[in-house]
């Protein structure tokens, strides 16, 4: 589903060349629940990025479905990213201003094969699913961390994306919560048959991922299942 | 861009607004709506002026139409026929002859020079309102003699000492009191004070009328001439409408309109207002546009990460401009419509309680065409100043704008 072929990202920060991934090949097949892990700097959010056309290789191939990423055009690429993928922040990000029913609405309002009736009923469904019909009125302010996280998650859903790419998104909440997200995303893996490529630094992260790509240095250095020590 | 991006678009600067900073979005809409109050005031004061000006010129000095010798005469001869031909004509209310006299004043210890003027009292309460202006006694009739009617100021306050006054006057005649018309011809009449009147305009108020029949006695040029012959015009026809009618039926004294009068006496003056007008139009809007431009830049700036979000999660860059376009536009609405309301307030308050100088009297004269243009011009203004950056941060790349 997403092959990726000897990527390369290089920052210059004046005369300083910094690697920040430095020949990544790898391929994620559909409906995996693939971990990105490695220790801070490793280049794992710098893979994310690139994987969610968020930031462009100084060389390297990305492909997805058949689709090659440096042959898209800016348009091409929000398009891309509206119709097929979907992202999960660390901080959330939620739009302040728009209520939970409208943030979750958001992306599905500008597809252009979406009635207003269709995009309303998809965001219902999904809010639903997470368990935030009720709060569906309420300012992003009003929620709890875990609240929001679940809504951010309906928001990089509710178009059926193809690929759900998650970026720490459990970084800011408790273990409670952060188990909350997690078995939110195995749900939404296994009944949706949803890819979710997701970057985390907790060890115990690892039950949830049916495969783990470890960095260090902007490479990969391991390549498989890793089991945990428990949270 | 289609309507879904428009409608997105509309709907994220509605909610920005409605519930971002309710103090930045107060403010914002006070300084446009006081851009707009700056840009149609002072015109708006201007025209009130010259409107005024106009009015009073009309009502007490030539009326529409005004009929005056021919180069190299002195009056307007063969009057009663040339006043038959005029007001036989389609279009004229009342055509009126004056003839003006300088004389000497003498009241008790007081003696000041002054302009007669002869009227025809019962024609003139067609062509002048100055019969609805007395303040004491009343207005002449029209074969009156050894009666005059005076000017307020003329007639004096006994209150005020004679140097104290800033305009010499009579030093407080009344109703009824007799003073002494010196033509300097050998012509001295004792006359009785019929009324005293007030109309605002000072060159009418320094003046003395009488009949002209009076006037007949102490200049008998005036029995078939006239100075000048004022013209009053129908309403629903214009001035050039009844200059035209006039040259045509062979009127064959200078004819001019008010216009024509106005343009050459108040021309510079009118330029001069033309220039203040523009520049304080340009200044409104630089300063419309400057801070539109730095509210909507602070807006962007602040919201860049955010920015960087929407685009992240597949909102186009078009979209995100235009939630910027649309927060300027319903700002700069709101702000007009703060403008219209408080110019209007302005208005009608002066059309209460106008500016009066010695001169004249001016309110606020702002028409619907005044409104509109300004509203417009502010509009564009406020629609270039909030696009700028809004097309500037919504090019910028998601890492950027991210990272912010």
């Amino acid at each position: 589903m997403i092959e990726i072929t000897d990527l390369r990202r290089i920052y210059r920060m004046g005369n300083v060349e910094i690697r920040a991934l430095d020949g990544v090949t790898l391929n994620i097949e559909k409906g995996e629940f693939l971990g990105i892990m490695g220790a801070s700097g490793s280049g794992k959010t710098t893979l994310l990025h690139m994987l969610g056309l968020l930031d462009e290789p100084t060389s390297g191939r990305i492909v997805v479905e058949g689709t090659d990423f440096s042959t898209l055009s800016d348009y091409e690429k929000t398009m891309f990213r509206l119709y097929k993928l979907g992202y999960v922040f660390q901080d959330y990000a939620l739009v302040p201003d728009l209520t939970v029913m409208e943030n979750v609405s958001l992306p599905a309002m500008l597809r252009k094969d979406r009635t207003e009736e269709q995009y309303r009923e998809a965001s219902i469904d999904v809010l639903t699913k997470i368990g935030m019909i009720d709060r569906m009125d309420h300012l992003p302010r009003e929620l709890s961390g875990g609240q929001q996280q679940r809504v951010s998650i309906a928001r990089a859903i509710v178009n059926k994306p193809d690929i759900l790419f998650a970026d720490e998104p459990c970084a800011n909440l408790d273990t409670e919560n952060s188990r909350m997200v997690l078995d939110l995303f195995r749900e939404i893996n296994e009944e949706m048959d949803q890819t979710i490529v997701m970057v985390s630094h907790e060890d115990w992260h690892k039950d949830y991922f049916h495969r783990i790509i470890r960095l260090q240095d902007g490479k990969v250095i391991s390549d498989g299942m890793e089991k945990s020590s428990g949270p | 861009m289609g309507q879904k991006e428009l409608k997105v678009a509309f709907l994220l600067a509605l909610r920005s607004l409605q519930r971002g900073s309710r103090s930045s979005v107060l403010l914002t809409v006070l300084i446009i709506g006081m851009c707009f109050t700056n840009m149609i005031f002072l015109p708006g004061l201007f025209n009130g002026i010259g409107q005024s000006i106009t009015k009073q010129v009309v009502d007490y000095e030539v009326g529409n139409v005004l009929v005056s010798p021919k180069t190299g005469d002195q009056y307007v001869s063969d009057l009663d026929a040339t006043l038959d031909l005029i007001n036989g004509m389609p279009g004229v209310e009342r055509a009126t002859p004056h003839f003006t006299k300088g004389a000497t004043l003498k009241y008790r210890q007081r003696i000041l020079g002054a302009s007669v003027r002869a009227i025809s009292p019962n024609d003139e309460k067609y062509v002048s309102p100055l019969y609805t202006k007395m303040i004491a006694g009343s207005y002449l009739g029209q074969d009156d003699t050894g009666e005059v009617i005076i000017g307020k100021p003329i007639a004096g306050d006994p209150s005020i000492r004679q140097e104290d006054e800033w305009q010499s006057s009579l030093g407080g005649v009344r109703v009824g009191d007799s003073i002494t018309i010196d033509y300097g011809n050998g012509y001295v009449k004792d006359y009785r004070v019929k009324g005293i009147y007030y109309t605002g305009w000072s060159q009418a108020d320094s003046a003395i009328y009488v009949s002209y029949t009076d006037m007949a006695l102490a200049d008998p040029k005036a029995v078939d001439n006239a100075d000048y012959i004022t013209v009053k015009a129908k309403p629903g026809y214009s001035e050039t409408f009844i200059k035209n009618e006039l040259i045509q039926y062979g009127v064959t004294p200078k004819v001019q309109t008010t216009a024509d009068l106005l343009s050459k006496s108040m021309g510079r003056a009118l330029q001069s207002f033309a220039i203040i007008n523009m520049v304080s139009l340009i200044v409104s809007i630089i300063i419309t546009t400057v801070v539109l431009f730095i509210v909507i830049t602070i807006k962007t700036i602040n919201s860049r990460r955010q920015i960087g979000i929407l685009k992240a999660i597949g909102v186009d860059k078009e979209v995100i401009m235009h939630n910027y376009g649309f927060q300027v536009i319903i700002l700069g609405i709101l702000g007009i419509i703060l403008g219209i309301i408080i110019t209007s307030a302005m208005a009608l308050y002066m059309a209460v309680y106008p500016i009066v100088t010695p001169e004249w009297s001016a309110t606020l004269y702002i028409t619907p065409m005044d409104l509109l243009i300004n509203s417009v011009i502010l509009f564009c203004a406020a629609v270039v100043a909030g696009y700028v950056p809004a097309y500037q941060v919504s090019r910028e790349d998601i890492q950027t704008a991210m990272r912010a």
